[in-house]
């Protein structure tokens, strides 16, 4: 029983621990028992936090003895890409360098937050170095692998959530996306993601990135998963500086109102080239499902891709030159490199792509005076080969790393809300996701129109079978 | 912009000690491959036609 309810939901968790059909205890034993068989084949965990979870699972239930309220997530275990902080980890961030860093002395907010929720934390997840990467591969830690094939990429930066969510290791993970970095990762490894609006959750206690850029989101094998998770993690945090204040409504309410009366349109021009034919086949799937034939132009997307890059070279090293002044032989090359062209560019073209950001968002808001939301791939192909340099698009060879996010870098660029669903064709074994992108703090949207792709059928998020 | 001219070697070399940065030869040349990459998205954000009214989009509170 204990297997089938760690391969469901968190919503399925949370209420066999709340009407004690199971107990915390247990839930937490055999998520600890699955993480020690199957982590050495997914390099998903970097840290597992058993002591601090076991605990928390016997104060849930001995809450439950007494009748006391355990919250929406009672004994729902998850873990959190490895630049939340974890009080008495260093917060590695994916790097050799940090984790020399004093423990943390407490959590981030969103940790505290789902474990006020009754969510129990199981430990940190594998990402790429500094979270510059969409590969989920670690020079120091080794790469998170894709549990639907070993040999595979996870996706990046925060590939150990989507590894440890789509491996069945957790119902849910937190990660962060700068880029791309839940909406890539979700893709290659077949999980439900979501990239809140910028300014939306607090990033209290995470390791930066690009401050101008930086969101953090759920992961998990459901859509009514990330609603439950998002919901509980709203709220002002007068330590996140980028946080806007918006009120939230809180989504699970309205998770299966369905796309009825909704506008939905596919997004042409550059979101529908520079793909394989998987892209564009689950990009058609979904638009069938929503009931839409209608494709619109995003103008401007490339630039505005263009505009993400150099603010991101940019913004990156800034954050990262003093220790590129004295520790570059302890990054990953592939990171480094790429942070030193960054503290090379010329200053104007940065202040440019911040007056860009601001045009382009204006356009958005434009766009979506005609429809509700909008669909675009997620990546331009499934989960590439672990170690593959270059992928091919439009016939034309071009770096993997720096392309991966194609069609992610303009939506995160002006901080859209975007789900990610994972669709499967007949017969293959790799799932891709596509994007499911709503108007600024309309999460419910995406999440609604997620959840009704889920009950039709078209995206689904099983736990991969492999070992 | 006139990137037919641009030099990303002579730019690195003269960026790195301005910069407090020691480069291996391996870092260098990737360096470089990274400053051309950047330049051709720079062409296409300075071809945007912004100007003098256009906000930056980040705003300070104090």
């Amino acid at each position: 029983m204990i297997a089938a309810l760690l391969d469901g939901t968190a919503g399925a968790i949370a209420a066999a621990v709340t009407s004690g059909a199971a107990s915390a205890r247990e839930t937490v034993e055999a998520a600890l028992a699955r993480i020690k068989a199957r982590n050495d084949a997914l390099g998903a965990f970097t840290d597992v936090t058993a002591e601090r979870a076991l605990k928390k699972a016997a104060a849930i239930d001995a809450k439950r003895a007494k009748r006391d309220s355990l919250g929406p997530l009672a004994g729902v275990p998850f873990a959190v890409k490895n630049l939340f902080d974890v009080a008495g980890l260093p917060t590695r961030a994916g790097s050799k360098i940090n984790r020399e860093r004093a423990p943390a002395d407490k959590d981030a907010t969103l940790v505290q937050r789902l474990e006020a929720a009754g969510a129990i934390l199981l430990g940190a997840l594998n990402m790429g170095e500094f979270a510059y990467d969409f590969t989920g591969e670690n020079a120091h830690d080794g790469p998170s692998r894709n549990p639907h094939d070993l040999a595979r990429m996870s996706g990046g930066s925060s590939g150990g959530s989507a590894a440890a969510v789509a491996g069945g290791l957790v119902p849910l993970a937190l990660g962060s996306d700068t880029n791309g970095s839940i909406r890539v990762p979700a893709s290659f490894c077949g999980v439900f993601g979501l990239k809140p609006t910028y300014g939306r959750l607090s990033r209290a206690g995470t390791f930066p990135f690009v401050a101008s850029l930086d969101h953090v989101g759920p992961f998990a094998r459901s859509a009514a998963d990330l609603a439950l998770a998002y919901d509980v993690m709203l709220g002002p945090d007068p330590h996140d500086p980028a946080q806007a204040d918006v009120a939230a409504t809180p989504v699970s309410p309205l998770i299966e109102d369905g796309v009825a009366g909704l506008r939905v349109a596919r997004l042409g021009g550059y979101f529908a080239r520079s793909a394989e034919p998987s892209a564009f086949a689950a990009v058609a799937k979904v638009a069938r499902a929503l009931g839409t034939g209608r494709a619109v132009e995003f103008e401007d997307a490339e630039r505005a891709r263009a505009a993400a890059y150099l603010i991101t070279m940019v913004e990156g090293a800034a954050l990262h030159l003093r220790r590129l002044q004295t520790r570059a032989a302890d990054f990953d090359p592939d990171v480094r490199d790429r942070l030193i062209a960054g503290a090379m560019l010329p200053g104007a073209w940065v202040a440019q792509a911040q007056k860009f950001r601001r045009r382009f968002c204006k356009r958005a808001l434009e766009l979506f005076r005609e429809v509700d939301l909008l669909i675009a791939p997620a990546t331009p192909c499934r989960a590439p080969k672990l170690g593959q340099k270059t992928i091919v698009l439009d016939g034309k060879e071009m770096l993997l790393r720096p392309n991966v996010g194609l069609f992610t870098q303009p939506i995160s660029f002006i901080g859209l809300p975007a789900a990610a669903v994972p669709v499967w064709s007949e017969g293959e074994r790799l799932p891709i996701g596509v994007q499911i992108i709503a108007p600024p703090w309309r999460e419910d949207l995406a999440l609604r129109a997620a959840r009704f792709l889920e009950r039709e059928g078209v995206a689904r998020a099983p736990v991969a079978r492999f070992g | 912009m006139n990137s037919a001219s641009f030099d990303p070697e002579a730019l690195v070399d003269a960026m790195a000690p301005l910069l407090g940065l020691t480069l291996t030869p391996e870092s260098r040349a990737q360096a470089i491959l990274h400053l051309r990459i950047a330049v051709s998205q720079a062409e296409l954000l300075l071809s945007a036609g912004l100007d003098d009214a256009d906000e930056p989009a980040p705003v300070f509170r104090p």
